[in-house]
């Protein structure tokens, strides 16, 4: 009976240790995924972004009228505010929202769709990297 | 076509020939405004600038759907899906007829129709229940639902109107003017007695109002300027003000 009841303890062990990694790890997971995105875009783009040039990408007010931050705000670690609706965006900057920028598609959805509102067109990979950089600098 | 030239309230000898009322006119009225509501959300889809008109799309539909589901229920004859909605069986074997050019006649939806009315309803409720949950709260999560559901309910529009163009060669009758005027070449006994167009106006005055509601609600107006502006209206260029002309 001892076996089992020790036994049964150690699988408890195993199990809150399973949780806690699980919580250590998941975070450095999530994080790491923006600056994967970035090395995809910065291979794509075959020049190193400029954090710079994306600030300024994102906060010029562009012939349409728009900025990104006229609905992320400036600077986007803190919420933003739809420039047509009102409702509040959630920040974009990765240090202020660990969910930005960890799913290539969503990223790449939302660069074509907000790009095309702003630009026009559609933002080259040279333009997201620079941006996405910048993005990654922003402490909250 | 001799039957036009029967006016009406005259019985005509033929009985078959006389045009009669099949659709009432909400059931038309709600017809057209889906087309535009759906038209209108697909094309104001992609944009940041038109969002609010694609949610007012998207809302008017909903309260046009669940219109045309109680309609369903206590309206008009051929409105009513008791009268309309058979099984796949009874649509294949309409589509059989179809396909050995010997078309069976129905006054009201034939059976291939009537699925394809029930699955873009059932489609209608998904696409908007959906976007309004992306919209209000659930953000992303709810959005690849939503355009599934949503490009699910192109295909069938396409099928549907494809559908009513074959029907139409096949039975000489132009189904897209029956549902304009309502009227069908029939059997008297076949027609619907009311038209309801009161009510019909009811629904436009509420669509109507609805969108004026949300035009003033909308916090910045509905924001139209950017795409009418030009360069010149938005990059201010210092000095070139006064020498314009």
């Amino acid at each position: 009976m001892k076996t089992t009841s020790s036994f049964r303890t150690d699988s408890r062990r195993l199990t809150a240790a399973a949780w806690l990694a699980g919580a250590l790890v998941a975070p450095a997971v999530i994080a790491a995924a923006p600056a994967d995105l970035l090395d995809q875009l910065t291979a794509r783009a075959g020049a190193p972004p400029v954090p710079e040039r994306g600030e300024r990408l994102f906060t010029t007010r562009q012939q349409r009228g728009w900025s990104c931050a006229s609905c992320h705000g400036a600077p986007p670690t803190r919420a933003g505010r739809h420039a047509a609706t009102g409702k509040a965006i959630a920040p974009l900057a990765p240090s202020a929202n660990a969910a930005r920028f960890t799913d290539a598609a969503k990223a790449e959805k939302w660069f074509r769709r907000n790009c095309s509102d702003v630009l026009g067109r559609e933002c080259t990979a040279a333009e997201k990297a620079d941006v996405l950089s910048w993005l990654l600098t922003l402490e909250p | 076509m001799n039957a036009t030239s029967v006016s009406r309230g005259d019985t005509a000898r033929d009985g078959r020939a006389a045009r009669i009322v099949v659709w009432d006119a909400p059931v038309r009225l709600f017809h057209w405004l889906i087309v535009l509501c759906f038209a209108g959300a697909w094309l104001t889809a992609d944009s940041e600038h038109w969002r609010l008109v694609h949610v007012t799309f998207g809302y008017t539909m909903a309260g046009l759907v669940a219109f045309r589901l109680l309609w369903g229920v206590v309206g008009t004859r051929h409105a009513r899906f008791s009268s309309f909605v058979r099984g796949p069986r009874a649509a294949l074997r309409y589509l059989g007829s179809i396909a050995r050019r010997r078309p069976e006649h129905y006054t009201g939806h034939n059976p291939a129709g009537a699925l394809a009315i029930v699955a873009l309803l059932v489609l209608a409720v998904a696409v908007t229940a959906s976007g309004w949950a992306a919209y209000a709260y659930l953000g992303d999560s709810a959005e690849d639902l939503h355009e599934g559901a949503a490009n699910a309910m192109l295909l069938l529009v396409g099928i549907h109107v494809a559908g009513v163009l074959v029907s139409s060669w096949l039975h000489r009758q132009n189904l897209v003017k029956a549902m304009i005027t309502g009227r069908k070449p029939g059997a008297a006994e076949e027609g619907i007695r009311r038209t309801w167009r009161g009510l019909a106006l009811v629904m436009l005055a509420a669509v109507l109002g609805f969108w004026w509601l949300e035009w003033q609600s909308a916090p910045t107006g509905l924001d139209l300027a950017p795409l009418a502006a030009t360069p010149t209206a938005i990059v201010r260029e210092p000095g070139r003000e006064g020498d314009d002309d």
